[in-house]
This record gives C-alpha cells, structure tokens and sequence, in this order.
C-alpha cells in the first residue's frame, strides 16, 4: 500500500500469424500497458511494404474520409456493435474502394452543396453592406472614381472603428459607421485624394475589406440589393435541393457508414497497437508493464491463443528510474479522496513512497486538532457517512468526498472529547486532556511537537525513497538524509538546552554545536558526494569557489527551512484556540439577542454553529492541505511519475 | 465578508501555487546551470530539479530542441492544475492567458505551412498543449493552405480575427497581418477579462496583467518603427490604446516618431541606461525588451507579499514559471552553442541577477 503496485515488465516474441490473437487478448484483459520497442524493428522490416506504420496512416486517412462523408451526410457516430469485441482488420483496398465509390456519389452534390453556400454567404455580405445605403440615388461604382475625394465602403471589426480614427487624426477625414452587429461594422470613410495614401494604409492596417463587387452588379444600392436578393432566393432554393438529395442519401447510406466508420477505428487502433511492437522478420517483439500479481493468469491465457509464443518476464528493482516504470496505486477505495489530493500535487513515482495512506493518517490527525469539537466533529462525520451512502440525490455529486469527511469529522469528535468542548460549549463535558483557550501555550507547545514528529515522519519517508532509489550520497548527506535529521535534532537540541536548561538532557550545548557543524559540512558535500558515491565525473560540475558558494546558500535554506517548517505547525495550536474562541462568540451573540434564552438565542446559536462547521471547517481543511502540501511533501514527495494505462482497445473507442 | 468569501475560493489555489513556487529555481540554482560544462551537464543539472520528470527520456533523443518541448510540459501542467483550482467566475481569464501559447502555436503552424514544412519539423516548436485546446496542429498543418487551415478554425475563438485578415494575405500573400490581428485579439480579450473583475482580484490582475500589457504594447510600437519602418497610422492600428501605467498617447507619441526614452523613462522611471540604450535602438531594444521583462518579473515577485488570498497570486506564478521556461530555453540553446555565461547572462530575465 505504501508503494506502487509492483509491475512486471513482459517481453512477447510472437510468430507473425499470431499477433493479431495476442494482441486481442492483451486489450481484452485490459491489464498490459504497452511500451513503445518500434526501434527494434530491423529496418527492412520497417521500411517494408506490409509496414503497420504505413497501415495506420491509411487506416486513419480512411476514417477521417468516413468522418467527412457522415459530417455531409449528418450521421451520428453512433456506438460500436459488441461483435466489434473481435478484432477484425479491415482490408484497406476494399474499402478505399467502397469510400472512393460513395465519395463519388455524393461529392458532386457536396460540391455544388458548398460553393451554394460560399456563394451565397457572399451575396449576404453585399447586401450587409449595402443595405445602409438604401434609398440613395447614387451609382455605386462612381464611388470609386471621385476626383477629389477617395472613398472606401467596407466591412471591418468593430473593435478596430475606434483605434482606425485615432490612426487619422492629423488628416481631415468622414467615419460613417453604417452598421454594427456581432462585433463587426459596416463603414465609409472618406477622406481628400491627397490623402488617399494614409487612408489606405490606416485602412488596410485596420482590418477593413473594402467591397468589392463584381461588375454584373451595376446602379444605386436599391438597384444592386434587389439584384443580389433575387440571386439569394434563387441560391437558397438550390442549396434546398441539395439537402434533400442529401437526406436522401443519409437514409440509404447512413447505416454502411456507420459500420464501416467503428471497423477502421478498431482497425487503426490495432495497427497503432501493432506499430509500437518491435518486428524480427517473422516474429514480432511485444513489450509492456503488467501487475505482477496478473502476469501468470496472463501468461496461461497467451500460451493459449499462441502455442510458439516465447514469454519472458522480468520484475525490476525499483531503484533503477531509468525505466520508466508505469505507476498503478493500488489504494482501496476509501482512501481514494486522499489519493486525488496526493495526485493533485504529483502522480508518484514507481520508486517512491506512495504518500497517500500517510496522508489519511495525517490529514484527519491535523484537522482533529484544528476543529476538536464532539457536536461539530459528530455532524461531520454524519454528513461524511451520507455522502458515502449516497442515498441524498443533491448530494451524489460531493460523494467521492464522503470518506474524508466521515474521518476528519471522527477525528474532530475524538480531539472535542480531549478539549471537552461540545458544539462550543465547555461547561457539559469534563476536558480529557486540556481546554486550548485556557491553556493557549500548551496546545501551542504541543502542536509544534506534532509538527516537529510529522516534519521527522517526512525525513523518514525522504530515507525511504533514497533507500529505494539507491542514492545513498543523498541518504547520508541530503539535507532531508541522515545529514538533514541529524541537524535538525541538534538545533532542537541546542534549542532546548538554552531555553529549558532545568530539562534533563544528556549531551551539552557543545555536543549540540558539534553535530551540526558536522551535519553541516555534510550537507556542503551533498553533491559531491552523492557523485562520488554513483561514479559520477567531474564531482563538481562548476568550479570550487561557485559550488561553495551556492551550498552555503543552499545550507542556509535548508535552516530557514527547517524553522519555518517546524513554526508552521504552530498554526493547528492556532486553530483550536480559535476554534474555542469562534464558538464563545457564537454564544455572546445568542445571550445579546435574547438573554433569556428564548428562541432568538437557540437560532443565533444554531446558526452560529452552522457558520462555524461550514466556513471554518473549509479553512481548517485548506490549512491542512496546506500543512501537507508545503511543509510535509516537500521534505521527501517528488512526483511524475507515469500513471499505468493499459490497453483497452473497444473502451478507448467508445472514448 | 468580503474577504472571507474569498479565503473560501482561494484557499486551496494559494496552498498549490504556494507548494509548486517553492519548487521554482532558486538564485543558487540558476548560478550552477549558468556554469553547466555543455548542455549534457546542464541537462543532468536540470534533471535534479522540478523538471526532473519531463527529462527522462533517451538522452540520444533529447536534442536541445526537444529538451525545451519538454521543459515547457511542466508549464503545461501548472496551467492545467491552477485552472481547474481557480474559482469558475476567474477560470476565464486563467484561461487566456493560457491562449498566448495557443495563438504561438497557430503561428509556427501557419508559418509551417507557407514554408511548407512536415510535421515533424514542426512538432517541437509547438507549446505542448495537451489541456484546453482548441486548435488540431497537425491536421492544420496538412491542409498545407492557409486558406483551409483558416476554414478549419471555424467556430474557434480565432476564426474572426483572421477571416477579416485572410483578404491581406491572399493579396500581400504574406502572415504577418494574420500574425497581428491574433496578437491584437488576444490583448483585447485579455483587457475585457481583466475588466470583468472586481475589488482585490481586479487590483491584483490589472498590477499584473496590466504591467504585461503595456510592455507588449510598448515593445509592438517601438519594433514596428525601428524595425519595419512603419508609418504612423499603421502604428497605431497594430497596437491597443489600453494599459496600466501606457497611455495612448504613449504609444502615439512613439508612433509619431516622438522621444521614446521620454515615453520609457515616464513609465518607469527606474529602469536603469534607457538613454544609452535608445541612442541606438536597433541595438539597444532587444536589451530594453529584457528590462521591461525583469520589471514584469519583479512585479510579480512582489505579489508574493502580504494579503493572498486573491487571482494576483497564481498569475505572478504562472507569469514568474514563464520567465523562467524562457531563461531555461535561453540557457539550453546557449549551452548547446557554447557560448560564455558571460554572453548570455543578459538575456535572462530570472536567472541574471546572481553574477
């Protein structure tokens, strides 16, 4: 649980007749994350004709051909039939020539369809611009032959209009704006011929397309619209032609398509499978990650459909990250809310700590401590245990949540027996251990000890995974290493001693100095160390007097580190005693509106609790996060690792 | 009330950014890679940072090409997770901001295909965008006509734009209006969402975006006169009379062939050898443009400071992460052609500061 899913990696030689069987029943278990060996190939086995690289190109070619002929012929895509299950390669002559023949069918009609509605977009265009100028007896094209002036009549954004003015300040000019809809303006701009240079630069610089007609359409505007209307009408009843040849063809068509469109996927999903397999003139080398647990049942399933299939599998170390390895978290499911938070900061590497049960110890832990309260720990875990059960409709949607509140509220309720406190109140219960408004220094002190044992449990995990990943230089000196522990707890100590001189402690203040210069020096050495260690050349990648200056940055990090880590804890102190503080506030407010303690009083107090249940429970959860995030992580969580993703050929074509 | 509605919405955004801004390079770090042996050891270098699992691919594959591709995954991936973190009604901004890389993209890929370049030329030139994309690059790029590659945009938010610059292409049949008008776009959109804000989230993005802004806007103006010689009017077009601290008349007065130092020295009164580097502004501007980039940098550095709980704080992240993909890419490549720290320190913009 505390690692990734321990994974084999699986090599298949398989005989050419067999890879399609194989390679069915690896999608069929949905347990094989396939990795890309295509560079094994021998190169005249990739460069041969019967190349799956080049099947997969036509396959997909193909089906973007389908996919334009359903888009035309407005057939849904549909879901693929179940017999589908069977991976069936289609054979991509045939079929280039089903596709060529109904291409041929319905291009014409497509053809015609699409320059119908260029065209008649174009001829809406016109009439947009020229509309405005309606009932002006002008001939259009004098417009462009004005002897003084220029003019430009357009269309243009109408973000533009503006900026286009600024552009023509220094000259006299006219900005009409004609029309505007949908962002964009119809305008005529009119300016001396002397001129006409800036005015057409601004103008072309501004984005307006002048009109253009062509030289059929002569007259004043009314004379062209009413020109360009009736070529509408006559466009819009052509186009209407079209659709219904094409309805037609949608209904005798439509089905065929349909088929062949979900047999060329399954076919180029095969192929783009087939293509990351590495090909040995008669056999073809497939390679993958598998769950260790699922590779027998895998390996009697694969003898089964292929009798000469050579298997061979290795389980690796984990410490050797050059792999690759695929990670699968195999968390159970209750732990899954936490998992997601853990994936929000980075997916675990294979050789690393999963953090994720950790994080369902530590998260509620930390939360207790902030919101310790029976009454509002109790309604907490009431509200987690509905989200679980998913029987309220409104809520199905927080569902996934459920877990995590039903243990932060557990927990909550845990810490308000310790506080004594009981939807605020601390007169019902006796306190079990002690109350944070009373003893503020207390829960202060004692929460940055919590804090100071969760910074430790991160060092641990940090040795861990350097442990894991072999790394000894950064598991002896790193500064979250033995190194890094071993400074921490000599400054605590060191700390200790000058503050609390009556606590018995062993070892001086001199032993504690000591340890840290040591601890110290180590750190400065990290780098080189951990080169020296690993066989890496130079051990200094710059030079002697750089490397020294930057670890001395580094080690004073690495202290400020260490006590803004450690302070930052201090906030769940923080927290309770707030938390103890909002709730007396609750019942000051309840006494001021009805110091009888009519219903006024139990509505405030009500109220009051819900407010703090709500919000502060959302802040507490986020400094939680917080807590996790910043100060735990970072002491030992890398992330990136990849996440498994098996091949699951009919699911990935649903998608 | 307020303020406590907006510790609910930020809260949970502000441990993430907070978590990945102590992953950022820090000053030691960015002294050790400017003094990497050759680009293998910067690589190895990076390899032990944040960046580590985007790097671990073949080192036979890993060109300085393909190394930036990668890096730039680790932004990718900030963008996605702070998106999805931030408050719906805020998401849009986030999200354009996001779109520059997208338009970047639409770029190289028209550029792509009137250079008539394949797919795999392309390909690692483009930002990864594997979240929130509109654009299909390499069915874009097979078209093989920017005509269609343009058709194909319809109903994405750049078709407009470039519908209305398509008639300048086919006729100068050259990108740049294309190039404007999605650049002109993107900063009118960023402005409106920005303005769309309110209160502390309004003050925060328009301190930030607003600083960038201007910068893009005071650098369109100054490399459309020095460099393309263009004339006022055109100046004007081609540049937005919005901003922060620029006013229009900024921009027009640089426009008119006006004193830029006067307009730079107004806006920022404490950026260091203006003068000098404006007595010479083909030479001098590429310095300014890292300048006013530092200034960018600084502000949002600054954000980090005092209240949190607002959008300031994951843009100065997202904005900080740039600058420093930006630097990475300036020292993989200076690396790989072995140049002197000393040569290509002033072009970083995150990583100069630790001579």
């Amino acid at each position: 649980m505390f690692l990734p899913q321990a994974m084999t990696e699986i090599e298949l030689v398989v005989p050419e007749k067999d890879v399609l069987a194989v390679t069915e029943l690896l999608a069929e278990q949905g347990v094989f994350h396939p990795v890309d060996v295509s560079h094994l190939s021998l190169e005249a086995e990739s460069g041969s004709e019967d190349n799956w690289q080049q099947r997969s190109a036509a396959y997909s070619a193909l089906e973007r051909r389908v996919l334009t002929l359903m888009k035309t012929l407005n057939v849904e895509e549909g879901q693929p039939s179940p017999e589908l299950a069977k991976l069936q390669l289609i054979d991509i002559d045939l079929v280039s020539l089903t596709i060529d023949h109904i291409e041929q069918e319905i291009q014409e009609i497509t053809r015609d369809l699409e320059q119908g509605q260029k065209r008649l977009e174009q001829l809406q265009r016109y009439i947009y611009q020229l509309e405005p100028l309606m009932h002006l007896d002008i001939d259009i094209s004098a417009l462009r032959s004005l002897r003084y002036l220029v003019a430009l009549l357009g269309i243009m954004p109408a973000d533009n209009v503006e900026r286009l003015r600024t552009s023509l300040i220094h000259i006299p000019y006219v900005l009409l704006i004609l029309r505007e809809e949908n962002r964009q303006a119809v305008v005529l701009l009119v300016g001396a011929r002397r001129d006409a240079g800036i005015l057409e630069r601004a103008a072309r610089s501004a984005y307006l397309n002048p009109l253009k007609l062509p030289d059929d359409y002569r007259g004043t505007p009314d004379q062209i619209i009413a020109a360009v209307r009736a070529g509408i009408k006559r466009m819009e009843q052509h186009i209407a032609d079209q659709k219904v040849e094409i309805e037609r063809r949608h209904n005798t068509l439509g089905r065929q398509l349909r088929a062949l469109l979900w047999r060329l996927r399954i076919s180029r999903m095969v192929a783009e499978a087939v293509v990351r397999y590495g090909k040995r003139h008669y056999t073809y080398l497939i390679v993958g990650w598998v769950p260790t647990d699922r590779v027998e049942n895998l390996s009697q399933q694969l003898h089964q459909v292929s009798s000469a299939i050579f298997i061979e599998a290795r389980t690796p170390v984990r410490h050797n990250e050059n792999q690759n390895v695929p990670t699968s978290l195999n968390n159970p499911p209750f732990l899954r809310p936490f998992q997601q938070l853990v994936t929000n900061y980075g997916y675990p590497r294979y050789a690393e700590i999963d953090p994720t049960p950790l994080m369902a110890l530590t998260y509620p832990l930390i939360f207790g401590i902030m919101f310790g309260d029976v009454g509002h720990g109790a309604v907490m875990t009431l509200l987690g245990g509905l989200l679980i059960s998913r029987r309220v409709k409104v809520l199905r949607g927080l569902g996934d949540l459920g877990p995590l509140i039903f243990l932060c509220g557990l927990v909550a309720t845990l810490f308000g027996f310790l506080y004594g406190s009981v939807f605020g109140l601390e007169h019902i219960l006796p306190a079990l251990w002690l109350r944070p408004l009373r003893n503020i220094s207390d829960i202060l002190l004692v929460t940055v000890i919590t804090g100071t044992a969760l910074l430790n449990i991160g060092f641990l995990c940090y040795l861990a995974n350097a442990w894991l990943a072999r790394d000894w230089g950064h598991f002896i000196s790193g500064r979250n290493g033995i190194a890094g522990i071993v400074l921490y707890w000599a400054l605590v100590g060191f700390v200790v001693k000058t503050f609390a001189p009556n606590l018995p402690i062993p070892l001086s203040s001199t032993i504690f100095g000591l340890l840290a210069g040591i601890a110290g020096i180590a750190i400065v050495f990290e780098g080189v160390l951990s080169n020296w260690i690993a066989g890496r050349r130079p051990l200094l990648e710059s030079g002697f007097g750089t490397y020294l200056v930057q670890a001395f940055f580094e080690l004073f990090e690495t202290l400020l580190g260490f006590l803004s880590n450690t302070l930052s804890y201090v906030r769940m102190g923080a927290f309770a005693v707030a938390h103890g503080g909002l709730s007396a506030v609750v019942f000051i407010l309840a006494e001021m509106v009805s110091p009888s303690h009519g219903i006024g009083y139990w509505l405030v107090a009500a109220l009051g609790n819900l407010v703090i249940i709500g919000f502060e429970g959302l802040i507490v959860g986020i400094q939680t996060l917080r807590l996790e995030y910043y100060e735990f992580f970072s002491k030992f969580f890398t992330g990136g690792g990849a996440s498994y993703t098996p091949l699951k050929l009919l699911s990935q074509a649903k998608e | 009330m307020a303020n406590v509605t907006a510790v609910q919405e930020y809260a949970v955004l502000h441990a993430i950014v907070r978590a990945r801004y102590s992953t950022m390079l820090t000053a030691a770090t960015w002294e050790t890679l400017c003094h990497a042996r050759d680009c293998n050891a910067l690589l190895s270098m990076l390899a032990e940072t944040v960046y580590a699992p985007y790097l671990q691919i073949d080192r036979e594959e890993l060109t300085p090409r393909r190394a930036v591709y990668q890096i730039k995954k680790h932004l990718a991936d900030t963008y996605n997770t702070i998106i999805q973190s931030t408050p719906e009604s805020r998401q849009h901004l986030v999200l354009q901001l996001w779109r520059l890389y997208e338009i970047d993209n639409l770029k190289a890929i028209l550029r792509g295909i009137a250079t008539g370049a394949t797919w795999e030329q392309v390909r690692y030139v483009l930002f990864p965008l594997s979240y929130f994309t509109v654009l299909r690059p390499e069915e874009l790029l097979r078209t093989g006509n920017v005509n269609a590659a343009v058709e194909l945009l319809r109903g994405t938010p750049y078709y407009e734009s470039l519908s209305y610059a398509l008639e300048r292409y086919t006729t100068e049949r050259s990108l740049f209006p294309l190039e404007v008008a999605l650049d002109l776009d993107y900063l009118r959109a960023l402005w409106d969402d920005v303005n769309r804000l309110s209160g502390e989230d309004y003050q925060q993005a328009m301190r930030i975006i607003g600083t960038q802004i201007d910068v893009t806007n005071l650098l369109w103006a100054m490399r459309y006169r020095v460099y393309h010689h263009l004339s006022e009017e055109e100046i004007i077009n081609y540049t937005v009379p919005f901003g922060y601290k620029v006013r229009d008349e900024d921009i027009r007065t640089i426009a008119a062939g006006g004193d830029m130092t006067q307009v730079i020295t107004r806006c920022y009164p404490d950026l260091p050898d203006v003068r000098s580097l404006l007595r010479e502004p083909q030479r001098g501007l590429p310095e300014l443009e890292i300048q006013l980039q530092r200034y960018v940098a600084k502000q949002c550095q600054t954000t980090f400071v005092g209240y949190p709980f607002h959008l300031g704080i994951p843009l100065a992240y997202l904005l900080l992460s740039e600058f420093e993909i930006q630097d990475l890419t300036v020292l993989i490549e200076a690396k790989a052609a072995g140049m002197p720290a000393e040569v290509f320190k002033p072009h970083l913009v995150l990583g100069w500061a630790h001579n």
